[in-house]
């Protein structure tokens, strides 16, 4: 019975990114431009195809800029980025009033924009790869393929965690909702997660170091598994760091939600 | 349960940060945040019958969107008790939210870029309304409130008057038994302010509702509320009938007299405050406790031909309470 709340939150939010249809072009355009942008870099950096930089070959180089266009469409594109506004201008009280849980309500919404963020990323990528017709290469084992979708799953959560715990900020500072959010998700989270360059251009003892924080676990490693660049215990490991994660930021954001509610002054506009 | 909402030494202090204008207040904000307590609500407490329809009045922040808030489980009270329909507010249960509802004038629950049969489809959903019981209740609200042909229309292109009546629809799928409206009648011209009016009337009526209500409007208290509870400053200040107001706080009367021939009214003002001639009416006000001499008076001294004494309108009393002056009048 429950679930069918979330399946209409989930019609109405798409139904939502429909009417600002403008706007969804926009940033599906600024996403090909990035991927254009990245992809002419790396095919210059790799002119000639028997190079190999950093234990990437020219094929593998563009599989992770392609890898990273559509994990990005899944795991970056997130609705949460509205919390921030809803809690500084009071609107939390309208699903305050609510009989719904609003963690799965913010979840629900992602995963409605992920939907249509995935469909539309899978289209451009097909139309580049006419386009480009870049070297791609096809991982085709099972367990790696597994890996791939297991590390995208926690990558989803991860990122609603680490939005979400963001967005709570306004709660003690009002006005600090979009400098927190651009600090954390565009610095912190792209830069640290993958987005721009494969993590292990760094000096290794960064590398390691990041590799206990949560983010390479957004983009970065999904690709790597995907690329068979991370097999076995490492794999393995990994998974559960991510896990770990997960769980750790899930109790994080719950104690501050709890907080942050204890202080909510629902002011109206 | 006999009571629907008991609040028992409700008490409610917001903590605040001075900021004062310019980058130079920004940055001593920040660096040497200087707190102060706001004291919202001083220790209240009243109970409310189910089915009761009590008007809140006072004066701009005296405490009474925060006591809808506090009840609708929205804030955190600071001291006190409190509890609607045997529920704690503040755990926001889902059988409870389910009983209730808080509209407010300000605040929209729509969803802006599209028709507000979405927003309903979604509360059918949320609230686990059956499918034939939302009919009902969509079809009953919808001819209530004359919003048939707005369902479709997407809701940034309703007039204020027309949102508002939708948002009420949207507020009352679930048919809350406890209903908070805080100024619903707010920016709504007459005919919308009439049409809201009745629709709350009947509601309460008809589902046995109980329902709490602020208003800065004068007729929103005088036809729906039998019961008002006057709050100023967190504090409150009446709770009872509404006629009892005047008696209460009037600490005049009106004296009325015709007079079968122009004299001198200069002599008049010594006997009261004259408020209005025009001949040849004059209108007096008098302390309550002289008025059987100021009467005696004018008929002795004065060629007074009609003389009657009123209590102070209604009106007068609510726009005292307005204006704040309940809280000196009863200081002196």
């Amino acid at each position: 019975m429950s679930i069918k709340k979330y399946i209409s939150i989930f019609k109405i939010s798409f139904a939502q990114e429909f009417a600002y249809r403008l706007n969804f072009i926009m940033w599906r355009v600024r996403n090909v431009m990035q991927i254009l942008l990245l992809f002419f870099l790396w095919t210059t950096v790799f002119s000639d195809p028997t190079r190999v930089v950093f234990g990437y070959n020219r094929a593998k180089i563009l599989t992770y800029v392609f890898g990273i266009l559509v994990v990005k469409a899944v795991v970056l594109s997130a609705r949460t980025v509205d919390v921030a506004g809803e809690i500084s201008r009071g609107d939390l009280t309208n699903l305050l009033l609510k009989p719904i849980n609003y963690f799965k309500y913010w979840l629900t919404r992602d995963l409605s924009s992920k939907t249509l963020n995935f469909t539309f990323a899978a289209f451009e990528m097909l139309i580049l790869f006419f386009i480009l017709k870049p070297p791609i290469f096809l991982q085709t084992e099972t367990i790696l393929l597994l890996g791939f979708i297991a590390s995208l799953f926690l990558a989803m959560l991860l990122f609603f965690e680490i939005l979400m715990i963001t967005n709570f900020i306004p709660f003690w500072a009002p006005e600090m909702g979009w400098a927190s959010q651009f600090l954390v998700i565009v610095i912190v989270t792209e830069f640290l997660s993958g987005a721009l360059f494969p993590l292990d251009i760094l000096p290794l003892s960064i590398q390691k170091f990041l590799y206990f924080t949560p983010f390479p676990y957004l983009i970065f490693f999904p690709i790597q598994v995907y690329l068979g660049k991370i097999t076995g215990t490492v794999l393995l490991g990994g998974l559960l760091i991510g896990l770990f994660w997960v769980f750790v930021l899930w109790i994080a954001m719950g104690w501050i939600w709890r907080r942050g509610l204890l202080i909510y002054r629902a002011e109206g506009r | 349960m006999d009571k629907a909402i008991i609040v028992d030494h409700l008490v409610k202090n917001f903590e605040v940060i001075e900021k004062k204008p310019g980058l130079k207040g920004a940055i001593d904000s920040i660096v040497s945040p200087k707190k102060k307590i706001i004291r919202a609500l001083k220790n209240i407490s009243f109970t409310i019958q189910p089915g009761e329809l009590v008007g809140f009045i006072g004066p701009n922040g005296a405490g009474k969107t925060t006591t809808l808030k506090i009840l609708s489980g929205l804030l955190y009270p600071t001291a006190g008790f409190t509890s609607v329909l045997g529920y704690d507010p503040w755990e926001r249960k889902p059988e409870f939210l389910k009983k209730i509802s808080l509209v407010m004038g300000q605040k929209n629950q729509l969803w802006w870029d599209l028709p507000a049969a979405e927003t309903l489809e979604l509360n059918r959903a949320i609230y686990e309304i059956p499918k034939k019981e939302y009919e009902e209740v969509v079809s009953e609200l919808v001819t209530l409130l004359e919003v048939g042909k707005l369902l479709n229309i997407q809701v940034r292109r309703l007039s204020l008057g027309q949102r508002m009546r939708l948002e009420l629809v949207a507020a009352l799928l679930h048919t809350p038994k406890v209903l908070y409206l805080d100024e619903p009648t707010i920016g709504l011209d007459l005919i919308a302010q009439q049409k809201m009016r009745d629709f709350i009337y009947e509601y309460n009526r008809r589902h046995e509702a109980t329902i709490l209500l602020t208003s800065h409007n004068m007729d929103d208290l005088m036809t729906l509320a039998r019961r008002v509870i006057v709050i100023d400053e967190g504090q409150i200040l009446f709770d009872g009938a509404l006629e009892e107001l005047v008696s209460r706080f009037a600490k005049e009367k009106i004296i009325k007299v015709s007079l079968s021939r122009e004299d001198d009214v200069k002599k008049i003002e010594t006997i009261g405050k004259v408020k209005k001639i025009s001949f040849p009416e004059v209108i007096l006000s008098v302390p309550r406790e002289a008025v059987a001499v100021a009467a005696a008076e004018l008929l002795q001294n004065f060629p007074v031909s009609d003389l009657t004494i009123e209590e102070i309108p209604i009106e007068d009393v609510i726009r005292k309470v307005f204006r704040g002056e309940m809280r000196r009048s009863l200081k002196k």
